[in-house]
């Protein structure tokens, strides 16, 4: 979500997939600063709220949560948790929200601006967390709040009810943007955002699976950078263009023996959970500095969003990897492992997360089991710098590799 | 019974709910848990069974921490510590609404920790008013119905459930018109205070009213004199001993709360003049001003600021769940709405292991010292 | 062939001199951890105790968490999987070790043929860990090392259930200002120490026969109170706080080449 600082080196190829999904992602902030300056009414909104909705009726929207990721890889997070804190919000709770609710406040930040929104959309598909957090924003800078609501699904499969309920809130919500904004959703937009959105899910999901060869042609941290643009812009012919390209370096990389993973990869794992950004560098390097690859993280998965219609599209959203029960979401993590030759997982106890981590141990219990494979939990956090420890991260990286090298026969097993 | 006999009586139920299990089981009746923190019981009931509030219980938590991480509150915890303990066993199903995140991860980790007891959920809409969201909550309930029938072989009824909503609207307008007595009556602990309230969720409702109506029965009209401090508390739990005794050692009376397990139950009647089902959903729909139902003003900060005005708190006291999100977001917000009618706020951060309370102690003293 | 391997902690350090992959040569423990000069003079130590000059060593592994700052190792490898092979030589055939050190509690799984297979960690908090016992100590002046003795002589151990260092500190002064005995309040503090590691333990799986290692093993009101909580044998070992170094010696001379000709 947030590029991590790299230090200077020869000018981007304009034709590289790398080049193209930056200037999106930074086009999302750009596009809205000018909207703003326009006079136009300009909207923030949660991560997995449909971006279809939005892009389809022509509304500037931005994203909190990838500003929070942003300042946070910046080094922003603790001054603007504090700044929370300050207010009295507890340091428990979502450091995203600390981070955002203070940048409410204080209307800038050096790391990342965003101009401050005329209304929020909100989406509880990740967490009802989200709904506290938009109700505050509404509340304390007095603008309208659009929420929808798709609950956590304690099944396996969506029920109709289910659908009949989120696509009765879709037309409203639809209506109310209408009125805000006065723009008009026209089905033909409708189309044309929906095919984008799925040529973009689709070049995604195949670039994600070329994690299937030994070795991968790239580094997993590409994808949490490149999920920025899959976040905000997937509904975006540019943004299927972008994605379209990186499949065909990934391919390109496997045919030619060449990988973004630099060094040699000679352990494979998953990593679960959101990224430690404010670590992102040492968290990175602890796995690379041992030939560690973070092949897969379930956010290969999470933005397939593939479908065909209105109603494929609710489901869609109704299958967010934070909406489903345990063992949806530990078959979907099973299968990544077992398609990616997964050889250990690495997960990330989120103090900002408490859905995220609060079924994770038994979860990852599971799919250790069922995958064969070690399973090491570090304690973190998504923004708050102070909820993580480098030498603990590290130890257990350690631990990991050293269990992955002694279960292929290597030294001192 | 007398009026020390009724508060004994209240005391006994909510000091000893495994007792209050154990005399049901033994009665040949089956029970079915309730977590935190609205489960539409009218149905349990009117299947013939007995819902019991599993809120969980003040102790030291191990066996919870193989599946929840430390940042997770103590009621989830404490829940599935009792329930992995077995001292849940002979229940036979806990129905979890998926009120808030932790309540969700409760209901994932109670499949494979406490197995033997089935685990049925309550998905609630937070979008729950109008056509579309009184339906999903209506397609919510028809499931608890259906898993219900399954766990218990009970059969569901309609017109078991008006009866069954006749009874909970009784209890409801009995809770209120307690609370409302409750101010007059400065003789009342804090203890007691939450005696009555903690009992209703283990005693069968229609003994619970008419214990509820013979207390209000021989208060009357009238009133006791006092010195104490009135305050409003407000959280999602306000039951620990411990705390409560400080409330009454430093003379500060609860003349008014807004507490999840206390009088949020109570403020919403289910409607006539539907088919009860959908009467049911209707209720849900007209529930709010609560920390965990969504609102997009949060009306809930300007009602307490109200509701404490009204009856003449002198300051509110805010006792937080630690790691609750849905109250940790409000308090920086009701600070603010209280403080602009010129309410003090104190805070109290409790949680369920929770052995010491000399800061809450200090804090209260300073608090007091504040109000008067 | 003789290998040595050092384990620097976060208040002590420990070194091993190991001969042949077999035979302790010599040990020593020196209560400074990291960032002071006691890694080196555990290594001087160790050899003076063994009468070898430092050529006589053909690898040197370190362990623990200042192992990337001792330059004179060969090599470094986790505490975990250091514990988990000093434990298996120690007493072979485990298959669990509850390692409790100064600044982390983990519990170590082992597979029949003495690999380790997965381990779980505390979280960052200090409860659990030596580091909780010393503050808890330092707030009733006495020695660590006492508090065993105090534990066993405890009539009714007093409830200390904080999960917090922070929160524990202020329950234990409010039992003492209660007037709870000490002996009870010690007894507490080690039941506290072995329920939180006792929940981490049944993460991992308790698998028999459990042993104990780090510093911490020689206090047996926690080793005891951890029997309790686990319902199962917990034994340890004379050199549970050398098992890291021992572990890393291991290690040095698994991994030295042409080990086979010595």
């Amino acid at each position: 979500m947030a590029e991590e600082v790299k230090q200077v080196r020869k000018p981007p190829d304009p034709n590289s997939a790398k080049y193209k999904l930056g200037q999106i992602a930074a086009k999302a902030y750009t596009d809205v600063i000018e909207a703003k300056a326009r006079g136009e009414k300009i909207g923030w909104v949660s991560s997995n709220f449909p971006v279809e909705i939005p892009e389809t009726l022509g509304i500037p929207v931005c994203y909190p949560e990838n500003q929070a990721a942003a300042i946070a890889a910046r080094g922003g997070g603790e001054r603007l948790c504090q700044e929370a804190e300050g207010d009295g919000y507890s340091n428990d709770i979502c450091a995203y929200a600390r981070i955002s609710l203070a940048y409410a406040k204080l209307g800038s930040a050096p790391e990342q601006d965003m101009p401050l929104p005329d209304f929020v959309l909100c989406c509880s598909n990740i967490c009802d967390c989200m709904i506290k957090w938009y109700e505050n924003l509404s509340r304390e800078l007095n603008i309208p709040l659009i929420m929808l609501d798709i609950p956590f699904n304690p099944d396996y499969e969506v029920s109709d009810a289910e659908v009949a309920y989120v696509k009765g809130q879709f037309l409203a919500a639809i209506r109310q943007m209408e009125e805000l904004t006065g723009k008009k959703w026209t089905e033909e937009k409708f189309q044309e955002v929906m095919k984008n959105s799925c040529r973009t899910s689709r070049a995604w999901l195949e670039a994600t699976s070329c994690a299937k060869y030994t070795p991968s042609p790239f580094n997993g941290f590409d994808l949490l950078n490149h999920m920025a643009v899959m976040v905000t812009a997937r509904g975006k012919a540019e943004a299927a263009d972008a994605m379209e390209t990186l499949l065909k370096e990934y391919q390109e990389n496997h045919e030619t023996g060449k990988s973004t993973f630099r060094g040699e990869e000679k352990y494979r794992i998953m990593f679960e959970g959101i990224a430690c950004w404010p670590w992102l560098r040492v968290t990175s390097t602890g796995l690379k500095s041992r030939g560690i690859n973070m092949v897969t993280t379930i956010y290969a998965d999470a933005f397939g969003f593939i479908y065909d219609d209105f109603d494929g599209m609710i489901r869609a959203y109704c299958k967010v990897p934070n909406a489903i029960n345990l063992e949806l979401a530990r078959d979907k993590r099973v299968k990544l492992c077992k398609a990616n030759s997964v050889e250990g997982l690495l997960v990330h106890v989120n103090r900002s997360c408490k859905l995220w981590s609060g079924f994770m141990n038994e979860m990852s219990r599971q799919i250790g089991a069922e995958c064969d494979i070690p399973v090491v939990s570090f304690d973190g956090d998504q923004a708050d710098p102070r909820n993580f420890s480098e030498a603990q991260y590290d130890t257990r990286v350690q631990g990991l590799m050293e269990i992955m090298e002694a279960r292929k026969g290597g030294e001192g097993a | 019974m007398n009026t020390q006999e009724l508060f004994e009586t209240f005391r006994d139920a909510a000091a000893h709910p495994k007792k209050q299990l154990d005399a049901y089981l033994a009665a040949g009746e089956k029970v079915v848990l309730t977590a935190p923190v609205y489960v539409p019981e009218e149905i349990i009931h009117a299947m013939g069974l007995v819902p019991m509030g599993a809120w969980g219980a003040d102790l030291p938590l191990a066996r919870s921490k193989e599946y929840f991480p430390a940042f997770i509150c103590s009621i989830m915890q404490s829940i599935l510590e009792l329930g992995i303990r077995g001292e849940y066993d002979g229940a036979s199903a806990i129905v979890i609404p998926s009120l808030c995140d932790s309540l969700k991860c409760l209901g994932e980790n109670w499949k494979y920790a406490v197995p033997t007891i089935p685990f049925i959920p309550m998905t609630y809409p937070q979008n729950r008013w109008g056509e579309v969201g009184t339906a999903f909550t209506k397609a919510g309930y028809e499931r608890v119905i259906a898993d219900l029938e399954k766990a218990t072989g009970a059969k569901f009824d309609e017109e078991k459930l008006t009866a069954s909503i006749r009874v909970y609207n009784r209890h409801n307008d009995a809770m209120r018109r307690l609370a409302a007595a409750l101010p007059r009556h400065p003789e009342v602990t804090a203890r007691q205070r939450s005696d009555l309230f903690k009992s209703a969720f283990f005693m069968k409702k229609e003994t619970h009213t008419a214990l509820v109506e013979e207390l209000l029965g021989q208060w009357g009209e009238g009133s006791q004199a006092g010195e104490k401090v009135p305050v409003m508390t407000t959280g999602i739990l306000c039951d620990s001993p411990a705390l409560l005794d400080i409330f009454d050692e430093l003379g500060l009376r609860i003349v008014a709360d807004d507490v999840a397990a206390e009088s949020r139950q109570y403020r919403t009647d289910t409607p006539d003049g539907l088919a009860p089902l959908d009467a049911l959903s209707e209720k849900f729909a007209r529930m709010g001003l609560c920390s965990v139902l969504y609102h997009p003003k949060k009306e809930r900060l300007e009602y307490i600021a109200k509701t404490a005005k009204e009856k003449g708190a002198k300051g509110v006291i805010v006792v937080l769940t630690k790691f609750c999100d849905p109250e940790e977001f409000d308090y920086p917000l009701l600070k603010k709405a209280c403080s602009a009618t010129g309410l003090p706020v104190a805070l109290v951060e409790v949680d369920r292991q929770m052995e010491d309370f000399e800061q809450a102690r200090t804090l209260l003293e300073a608090f007091k010292v504040m109000l008067v | 062939m003789i290998t040595l391997g050092i384990d620097i902690g976060s208040t002590t350090s420990k070194c091993v001199l190991l001969e042949d992959g077999n035979r302790i040569a010599a040990t020593a423990l020196v209560s400074a951890g990291i960032g002071t000069g006691g890694a080196e003079e555990a290594y001087r130590r160790v050899l003076t105790a063994a009468g070898v000059d430092e050529g006589a060593v053909a690898r040197k592994m370190a362990t623990g968490y200042g192992r990337k700052r001792w330059p004179a190792a060969d090599g470094e490898l986790s505490e975990l999987t250091a514990h988990a092979l000093g434990c298996h030589y120690l007493l072979p055939g485990v298959r669990t070790v509850i390692d409790i050190g100064g600044q982390d509690a983990k519990v170590i799984s082992l597979d029949g043929q003495g690999r380790m297979s997965g381990f779980v960690m505390n979280d960052k908090c200090a409860a659990g860990t030596g580091r909780f016992l010393e503050v808890m100590a330092g707030i009733l002046k006495v020695e660590v090392g006492e508090l065993a003795a105090m534990a066993a002589r405890a009539r009714a151990p007093a409830p200390v259930s904080s999960t917090c260092t922070v929160f524990a500190e202020s329950e234990v002064i409010s039992q003492l200002a209660n007037g709870a005995a000490r002996e009870d309040v010690v007894a507490g503090i080690c039941r506290s120490v072995a329920a939180r590691v006792g929940a981490l333990a049944r993460r991992a799986g308790v698998r028999e026969p459990v042993c104990m290692s780090g510093g911490v093993a020689a206090n047996d009101g926690v080793r005891r109170a951890l029997e309790e909580v686990l319902g199962v044998p917990v034994t340890t070992f004379p050199q549970a706080q050398l098992a890291g170094a021992l572990g890393a010696a291991l290690w040095a001379w698994q991994t030295a080449e042409h080990k086979e000709m010595t």
